[in-house]
């Protein structure tokens, strides 16, 4: 879902996801099918037939994706006695990984849109 | 013994039996709000601050001023709870005596942890210079010029402070560690923090669950969820307000980064809140987004017409409720000691 997201892909085909990917990976072409059959059924993408193939296209944008899945991911904060405004609270160093991949993402999406 | 009886035991019927009732109330609507499945749990915030403070403050609001309405007696609260000859307004004058007492004695804990950073000396000054060419390039920030301080508290990296006029605080290494991107759209996140006065919210919020002895037990964990959208909420205004996303979300990790200094274990369920805000982010990169979840500032103007309702409904529509309790517990009185 990451590649059609950040790659704005509408009605694309496994082709289409698999040139993206190989760029990042070795994958193969019934992998990158599996995958997207899946997300099918799990109910994230649609599609419809094109001759011999599908065409995919997302059923939400990120946005949208995320707010869904909101409530169970706030549903595990945690509260703290406070009455300032911090930017984000200081984790544990346990979280450093986290935090890692965390910047890796962004350095990468960062690179992508050339920002 | 009749006249000490209701003060004591009406103060402590409010905060044992009416402040429970009520947060078990709001916790009926809030988990109703929260239950909407499309993001439910990130919209109305102001209702659900209303709900959350409301609780709390509200039933308290009215109970003080119908126990100052019923002691004036002709003559001012100040002459009801001094004068001794007016001894008609004696009682309930005690009894708003007694309850403001029990609310500070409940709140103390939250006074407590009132305390801002500590300003920086010499190294800030640098620091403070490029905030300010920070603040002159990008007009959205004009909210905050005169209000950014600087401080060398060891691992403080960016926050806001201040009740009425609250203050951004930076740190000097956190500042360091950010380019001018990052800065202005970590400028940006608190600049929607100092336009709603979040601060105050905080400590309104911080003290009504204190003052109910069920309010942590039934409401904390919607607090905490209300927080985390309000953060969310403070990313989402600022790439509105012309903050970069990503340079955004980079800030937050950072930020979010323990230094060598500090010992502070949050555990890890706050991490997947922490990856909520920066996949959020992420989104908004690929897709500017559209304003929701409730402006920040009209939750104050809404507050405080309620509050002004609670504390004048007394004067305007009778103190029935007041009476009840104060006939119960004289009432109670004679059945314990006949």
């Amino acid at each position: 879902m990451d590649v059609v997201w950040s790659k704005h892909l509408t009605a694309f085909a496994v082709g289409e996801v698999l040139i993206v990917l190989e760029k990042q990976r070795e994958i193969a072409y019934t992998t990158v099918m599996t995958t997207l059959s899946r997300l099918y059924d799990k109910g994230l993408l649609t599609r419809e037939r094109d001759g011999k193939r599908y065409l995919y296209s997302p059923k939400l944008t990120r946005e949208q994706f995320l707010e869904s899945t909101a409530r169970e991911v706030l549903d595990g904060a945690v509260g703290g006695h406070r009455a300032m405004a911090m930017l984000a609270e200081k984790l544990s160093d346990a979280s450093a990984d986290d935090l890692d991949e965390l910047e890796a993402l962004i350095r990468r999406r960062r690179e992508e849109l050339g920002q | 013994m009749t006249e000490g009886i209701f003060p004591l035991l009406g103060a402590a019927f409010v905060v044992l039996i009416v402040l429970p009732a009520f947060a078990l109330l709001a916790k009926a609507g809030l988990v109703l709000l929260e239950r909407d499945e499309a993001g439910g749990i990130l919209h109305h915030l102001n209702l659900r601050y209303l709900l959350l403070t409301g609780s709390s403050v509200l039933p308290l609001a009215w109970f003080f001023s119908a126990g100052l309405h019923q002691a004036e007696g002709d003559k001012s609260a100040y002459a009801c709870l001094f004068d001794h000859e007016a001894t008609l307004c004696f009682e309930p004058g005690l009894f708003a005596l007694t309850l403001g007492l029990v609310v500070v004695f409940l709140s103390r804990s939250v006074l407590r942890g009132l305390r801002g950073a500590r300003p920086a000396h010499g190294a800030g000054v640098h620091v403070l210079a490029r905030i300010e060419d920070v603040l002159a390039k990008h007009p959205r920030l004009r909210a905050l010029r005169g209000r950014v301080v600087v401080t060398d508290e060891p691992g403080f990296a960016l926050g806001t402070y201040g009740w009425i006029q609250p203050r951004v605080f930076i740190g000097v290494a956190f500042a360091a560690r950010l380019s001018d991107d990052m800065l202005a759209s970590a400028l940006g996140h608190e600049t929607e923090h100092v336009r709603s006065l979040d601060p105050l919210r905080y400590l309104l919020l911080q003290f009504a669950l204190a003052v109910n002895p069920f309010g942590r037990f039934l409401l904390e964990r919607h607090a905490a969820r209300w927080y985390a959208a309000r953060e969310a909420h403070c990313d989402r205004e600022a790439v509105i307000r012309g903050a970069l996303p990503l340079p955004l979300a980079d800030a937050i990790v950072h930020a979010a980064r323990p230094t060598n200094q500090q010992a502070v274990a949050l555990g890890a369920r706050d991490a997947g809140v922490l990856k909520f805000r920066i996949g959020l982010l992420l989104a908004f990169a690929e897709r500017s987004p559209s304003r929701c979840c409730d402006r920040g500032p009209s939750a104050f103007s809404m507050s405080l017409v309620l509050l002004l309702l609670a504390l004048l409904s007394p004067h305007e529509t009778g103190t029935a409720a007041l009476d009840a309790l104060h006939t119960g517990a004289e009432q109670a009185l004679t059945y314990l000691w006949p």
